[in-house]
């Protein structure tokens, strides 16, 4: 009686410890998991943002959000993914705003001409280096703009990149397809306007 | 010199058959010094791609991150706080974990085996309490006293819930 009620016990803490390790390794760690994500955040979020502050305010919010949900985030896959998902959302819901409230903005902007003007030479000015393939990178549809970003710049495979944007891995190719294409019209193009 | 390869991986490049690895070739070709000129309108395109990726959050992000992690957490509550210390020493936190599971499993073992006990003692009681009558080894006698005061606790109970349902009618 005594001998298998010692053996119940011992089965019993066995058990325990191996439930509580269970548990310490799924545990999500701050600086360990979620903190290193910040830059691949930050460089996808300014894509589809295109402003440096604003891309800055969404990768805090992504990790706080992350952070707060924790406890969840053992059933996620890939959170690195899951994390790009929650950032591009939160983007295009601030570039959407941002938009609207710029339309006043450019509706001003339509009696200075001479502003404008300024700006294309700035753009004139930036041709000869990268600047010009940035504008054209960003100057693309956000879904675009956004593979190009995850596969050219950041090398995600189509399978990652089909998750983060939650379509398909041949919808994916399609969409990178025309983006490429677009690239290469607008480079082919100003080396014309060159020679 | 011959750059069939380069031409041929940039037709697939946009046609979207690279995989990761010849699209980090292209990468590499375009970031040498001297690329043809006819192939050299798409330098620009993949030293960007290159260029892009070094774009990063200084530790001045970190801090005031943390500052904001840190006071969302101290809004919780105690249980919260907790674990922002494990936080700070994840390398003793096993062990103290494994300790406090280890003490738990111990003490559920201690209250399961006093529980088991005091059942057992509760058993041998109805025994103890016809003590006189086993002593003097008439156990039929003893039965019966068993039998004659649990009939009148069953009376003295009747009894009382007639009284109070007389109260009730009253």
């Amino acid at each position: 009686m005594w001998a298998s009620r010692q053996r119940l016990v011992g089965i019993a803490s066995a058990l325990l410890y191996i439930i509580h390790c269970q548990l310490y390794i799924n545990q999500v760690d701050f600086r360990h998991d979620i903190l290193p994500l910040k830059n691949i955040i930050f460089r996808t979020a300014l894509r589809i943002i295109l402003n440096r502050e604003e891309a800055e305010d969404i990768v805090q919010d992504t990790l706080v959000k992350l952070w707060e949900r924790r406890e969840e985030l053992d059933e996620v896959e890939n959170l690195e993914a899951f994390a790009l998902t929650m950032a591009r959302n939160l983007a295009i819901d601030r570039k959407e705003k941002m938009d609207n409230q710029h339309v006043s903005f450019d509706d001003e902007a339509h009696d200075r001409p001479d502003d404008e003007q300024g700006d294309a030479d700035r753009r004139l000015v930036q041709r000869e280096t990268t600047g010009f393939i940035a504008d054209i990178i960003n100057s693309l549809p956000e879904k675009q703009r956004t593979l190009v970003q995850l596969r050219d710049i950041e090398g995600k495979t189509y399978q990652e990149i089909a998750t983060v944007l939650s379509i398909s891995e041949s919808d994916v190719k399609v969409s990178l397809f025309r983006a490429r294409k677009e690239m290469r019209e607008k480079i082919l193009q100003k080396k014309s306007l060159f020679l | 010199m011959d750059y069939k390869y380069i031409e041929q991986l940039l037709e697939s490049y946009f046609s979207c058959t690279t995989t990761l690895q010849e699209e980090q070739i292209l990468r590499s070709f375009f970031s040498q010094e001297d690329v043809p000129g006819h192939l050299v309108q798409y330098a620009d395109l993949f030293n960007y791609e290159a260029e892009a990726k070094e774009a990063t959050l200084g530790e001045d992000f970190d801090e005031r991150l943390m500052a904001r992690i840190e006071a969302t957490e101290s809004k919780d509550q105690q249980v919260e706080k907790a674990r922002v210390i494990k936080m700070a020493t994840p390398h003793f936190a096993p062990f103290f974990k494994a300790a406090a599971v280890v003490a738990m499993a111990l003490t559920v073992g201690r209250a399961a085996e006093h529980a088991i006990g005091e059942q057992e003692a509760e058993e041998n009681s109805n025994i103890v309490a016809v003590d006189p009558y086993i002593k003097t080894g008439d156990v039929q006698q003893a039965i019966r006293v068993k039998d004659v005061s649990q009939a009148e606790m069953k009376a003295t109970n009747d009894s009382i819930i007639s009284i109070s349902t007389d109260d009730e009618i009253q």
